[in-house]
This record gives structure tokens, sequence and C-alpha cells, in this order.
């Protein structure tokens, strides 16, 4: 006799609500209290941001303050403050222009077919020099520009980038420096990271920024706006340093002696076997620095630059408009969320496309 | 075989000493190993089998005594060592294939990079030696996607790409499921077959019996017995052999 094993019907999408929400009378009453929680909630954000906002600048703050909704108005009519800062008005393109060069280089240094090293170095010689030339200018018919009158996001991208760039070689630098076998080098690298991560940013920052200068000779200092990078690069190296170190530590030494065997150099080593495979294991803790060093950036207002956060405080700090700050920090952490959610989107990626021959 | 390279034996080993702190891994260790010749070197776990044949491709440096590989003396001389280490492959316990790079870019790499082969030329050869452990079929695939024998036979394929003169087989059998030791072993009888100069470290007896010239016995770092297979496991005399051969062949 043949014995027929029938599966049990698979619940549909309604009984499986129902089993899980509206089971007993206890449970169909706390499930609906809540959806009237939430829908009250959606609703009030939808009345407020949408169907109650004022959205033109025809009727200035007056119509704003008198609407029962958000004042979207204040993002018309002051937008250029929050992503170019104090930059010159007329010569505003230039630093639109720079977002974007800034932008694209990061894109395209993004995708996997511009990971070889003359490619990725023409991406970030471009990319970089184009932004400098546009903000700068005194170059091309451009009008000159200082640092100091650089700001909003424009700012923020560029010392966000620059430390990565800056940093991330570095910080591999050290990791390498800190796993070798003479003991005073790795004992001396262990306590400059360690050195470095003992201190709160904004200390460092501030270092770069105002102390640097009296140690070092004029020649030496470069313009404040370097100095920060390189004081928020070095910051983003001693972590990102232990980061990776702690991906080398993932790789078995069987790698390595594998390699040796096969008669490969110091730099072939390290290039092809081992750090490829330590940075698949720091990948997750890799994007999560990248993440929290684009939200640091806003720390540099402390030693005086308008970056985004700083430029939007400007935007609705000046009379008129000083009601509608709700708005303005509402946009600027859409802006922020567009390039973190962007960021982790590409770590997840990464992550999918390093998984083929995952042990 | 090679008329480059000065004659004499493949690898020559005098008063050997290595320690690891105050531990004695190898004691005063003399061998000579010819051209063309197999030795199996077997011995409890501990013996310093595997430390010495690290030190012979210098994965693990030697404190005192000499060794000549193809009559080159290793020493602190990088050069000396890069060359050398060229022209001496190793098979491991645990395979250490390159996970991130397919089977074929495993055994290009080195060729490719340390020989400074064209490409074209490492994937024929790459090709050719995949075709000899019989998996010309997986060259496309990642090593997590192979059995433990196929990723071993990787393992002799990326070792005979870079053409070395001398083999180093380091427990190659030890992780392996009994079906899978057989494929191991035939490809490494093959070779030996060939005439290639082979090392190996193992416990698989019959492969001593069938393949080594000489097989020789290790316990507490230092080398107790030397002899050709058949007079090794019918006639040994000294008591640890004979102990050790109860152990491994008594089951």
């Amino acid at each position: 006799m043949e014995i027929v094993v029938v599966a049990p019907p698979a619940p549909g999408r309604l009984e499986d609500l129902k089993r899980r929400f509206f089971a007993t009378p206890l449970q169909t009453l706390l499930s609906l209290i809540s959806l009237t929680i939430m829908a009250l909630i959606v609703w009030k954000l939808l009345d407020w941001a949408v169907f109650s906002a004022v959205f033109t600048t025809t009727g200035g703050p007056e119509a704003c303050q008198a609407a029962a909704g958000a004042c979207w108005s204040v993002i018309a009519a002051r937008w250029r403050i929050i992503l170019f800062g104090l930059y010159p008005f007329e010569e505003q393109w230039r630093s639109a222009l720079a977002c974007v060069s800034v932008v694209v280089m990061t894109v395209l240094s993004c995708m996997p077919a511009f990971w070889t090293g003359r490619r990725i170095a023409l991406v970030w010689g471009a990319g970089t020099g184009l932004y400098y030339v546009l903000m700068k200018g005194g170059v091309l018919g451009l009008p000159y520009v200082g640092e100091e009158a650089w700001g909003g996001l424009a700012l923020t991208l560029f010392i966000f980038v620059t430390t990565c760039l800056i940093g991330f070689p570095l910080a591999i630098c050290l990791a390498l420096l800190r796993r070798s076998d003479l003991p005073w080098i790795s004992r001396t690298t262990g306590l400059i990271i360690d050195g470095v991560r003992s201190l709160p940013l904004i200390s460092i920052l501030f270092t770069f920024a105002v102390v640097l200068p009296f140690a070092l000779p004029q020649w030496l200092q470069g313009d404040k706006l370097y100095r920060v990078i390189l004081g928020s690069a070095l910051f983003f190296s001693a972590y990102q340093a232990e980061i990776v170190r702690g991906g080398m530590q993932g790789v078995p030494a069987g790698q390595e002696e594998a390699a040796m065997a096969l008669g490969m150099s110091y730099w072939q080593r390290i290039g092809r076997i081992l750090l490829p495979q330590a940075m698949r294991n720091a990948l997750p803790a890799t994007i999560n620095q990248f993440v929290i060093s684009f939200k640091e950036t806003s720390l540099v207002v402390i030693v005086g630059f308008f970056e985004i956060l700083a430029s939007g405080n400007a935007a609705y700090g000046t009379g008129e408009w000083r009601f509608a700050y709700v708005e303005v920090y509402a946009f600027i952490a859409f802006i922020y969320f567009v390039f973190v959610f962007s960021l982790s989107r590409y770590g997840a990626y990464l992550e999918r496309r390093m998984a083929v021959g995952e042990r | 075989m090679d008329s480059t390279l000065p004659s004499g034996p493949a690898v020559h080993i005098e008063g050997l000493d290595k320690h690891y702190g105050s531990f004695h891994a190898l004691r005063k260790i003399n061998l000579s190993v010819d051209r063309g010749e197999k030795i199996v070197i077997c011995g409890p776990s501990g013996s310093g089998k595997s430390t010495l044949i690290r030190c012979i491709n210098r994965l693990e440096q030697h404190d005192g005594g000499r060794i000549a590989v193809l009559g080159t003396e290793l020493n602190d001389d990088v050069g000396n060592i890069d060359g050398i280490g060229r022209e001496v492959g190793m098979v491991f316990q645990h395979f250490n294939l390159f996970p991130h790079m397919t089977v074929l870019e495993n055994c290009m790499i080195a060729p490719v990079i340390v020989r400074k082969r064209p490409r074209a030329e490492a994937e024929t050869t790459a090709r050719r030696f995949l075709e000899k452990v019989r998996i010309p079929e997986q060259a496309m695939k990642f090593p997590s996607q192979l059995s433990g024998g196929q990723q071993q036979r990787v393992a002799i394929a990326r070792a005979l790409c870079m053409q070395p003169q001398i083999m180093l087989f380091d427990e190659p059998t030890s992780t392996l499921d009994p079906e899978m030791i057989a494929e191991v072993l035939d490809v490494m009888v093959t070779l030996a077959s060939e005439g290639m100069t082979m090392i190996c470290v193992t416990h698989e007896m019959g492969f001593a019996r069938r393949v080594a010239d000489r097989v020789i016995f290790m316990d507490a770092g230092e080398i107790v017995e030397e002899a050709p297979p058949e007079a090794f496991f019918t006639s040994s005399r000294n008591e640890r052999t004979r102990q050790f051969l109860s152990q491994v062949l008594g089951h």
C-alpha cells in the first residue's frame, strides 16, 4: 500500500494575519488600539508635512506663520545658504558643480570597474582637482574664493571624502605596522593608535586648527581647512586601523604561508592575499566607520567652518524665518539620510558581491 | 633535470637545530635527498617532521646547522631565499587555497606575479596541471565549492604551476575522508613516477611502500631510523619505530 503524505495547506496571508494579531478578543482589542494610534500619527505627520503645509515663497514668512502645517517656504527661500553656506551668491553654481564632481568621483570609485590602481588614481585626482579649482578659483577667469568662505553641503562632502581618501590608506599602513615583527615598531604604532583613539575628535580638530600654527613654521601650516582635514583623517585612521587589523586576524595563518611557499614577496602577499580577505572580513565595520565619519563632519563648526548643519542654523537664524527651524532640520536630516542610506546600501551590495567564494 | 643548476643533492641538511623558545624541536638532523628521490617522513605528532620540511622552504628559520637546497645554502640573504622558494613547491595539510580566487586564478597568480609569465601562458599551464590532477572542469569554481580531496588536488596543481624542482607534502591527506585520500594519493603516485623529487610527511604507509625510496622515522626531534621501505616495515631494529609501526599498521 502506498502512503500518501499531504502537507498541511499553507495559510494564506489573511489567515496568517488573523492568527498573529486577532486570535483572542484581547489581542484583537490591542491590535485595533495600536492601529488607531499609528494611523493618527501618520495622519498628523502627513497633514503637517503636506496637506496644511505652505510650499511657495509668495506670501513670505507671514503666510507661513498663519498656516497650521509645515513651512517649506523657508527651504525655497534659503536652500542656497544650506547647500552653499557663505559662498558668494553669484559664484554658487561653482559650488554646485563641485558637489557634483565629488559625488561622481565617489560613485565611480565605488564601481568595481574602476578598482585598478591607475583608474582609481585618475578618478580621485580628477575629482578632487576639479573640486579644488571650481571652489577656489583664481584661474580660468573664475574669481578667487578663499577656503573660509566655503560652506554647506559642498564643504561637508569635501571634508568627508578627503578624510576618507587620506585616512583609509593611512589606516592600512598603521594596521600593517602594528603587526610588524619588530616590537619597537608594533608597540610605537599601537601607542599612536591608542593615543589618538583616547582623545575626543573635537580636541583633535581644535589642536590642528588653532594650536598647530604656533608649533609649525609658516610655510608648513597650510590653510586651516587642510589642517582640520588632516586631523580628522588621523582620527579616522586610528579607528579604521583597528578595524583592518581585526580583519587581518580573521585570515588564517596558512594563507600567508601558502603565498610564501609560492615565492611571493611581502607586498605581493599583503596586496593579493592578505588585504583582499581582510577587507572582506572588515567590510561591515568599515561601512559603519564611514557612516560615523560622515556625520562627524558636523563637528568642524567648532573651529569655525560652516558645513551643512551650521549653514542650516544660519538659514533660519536670521530674522524673519526664526520660527521655521523644524523644517530646516527636517530638510538637513533628509540630505544626511540620502547620503548615509546610499552608503549602507552600497555596503550591502559589496557584501553580496564578496560573498562569492565565501567559506 | 635542469642543466642550469649545479649537480649534487636536491637537499642537503647537516647538523640542523631548531628551537621554539626552550623547546628543542629539531636535534642535529642530517639528511641528504638526491634529485628524483622520494622520501617519506613519519613519526608521532610533535616529533618535528613538519618543522623539518618547513625549514627546507624557509617557512621556519633554523638556528643551527646548514641547509642547502639545489646547491644554494639557506641563510639570511633575502634574494637567495626568494630564488629557492620558487624551486620548492609545498602542499599543506589544510590546503590553504586562496578563497577569494577561482581555482584557475589560484593556479595562475604565482606564475604571473612571481615568475612574470604572460597571463595566456600561465593559463595554459594552469589548465594543463588541472587536467593532470583530474579536475579540469572545476577551473572556474571557487575553492569553497569543492570537496576536500578536490581542494587538495588543486593545491598540488597550484604548486606544480610554478614548475618546482622539489615538492614538499605536509600531511596532505590527514584531514580527508578515506575515499578522498585515494584520489590525492593517486595524483602523488603519478607525480612520483614522473621523477619529481618529493619529501612527504605522511602516515599513509601503503603510499610509502609503493613510492618511497627511503622511509625516515622521527621521534622527539631526531631521525631515529632511516631505511628503504621493505627493510623499514619488516626488519626495523629500533624499539620506538616498532612501537609506532604497530600503532599505525595495527588496525
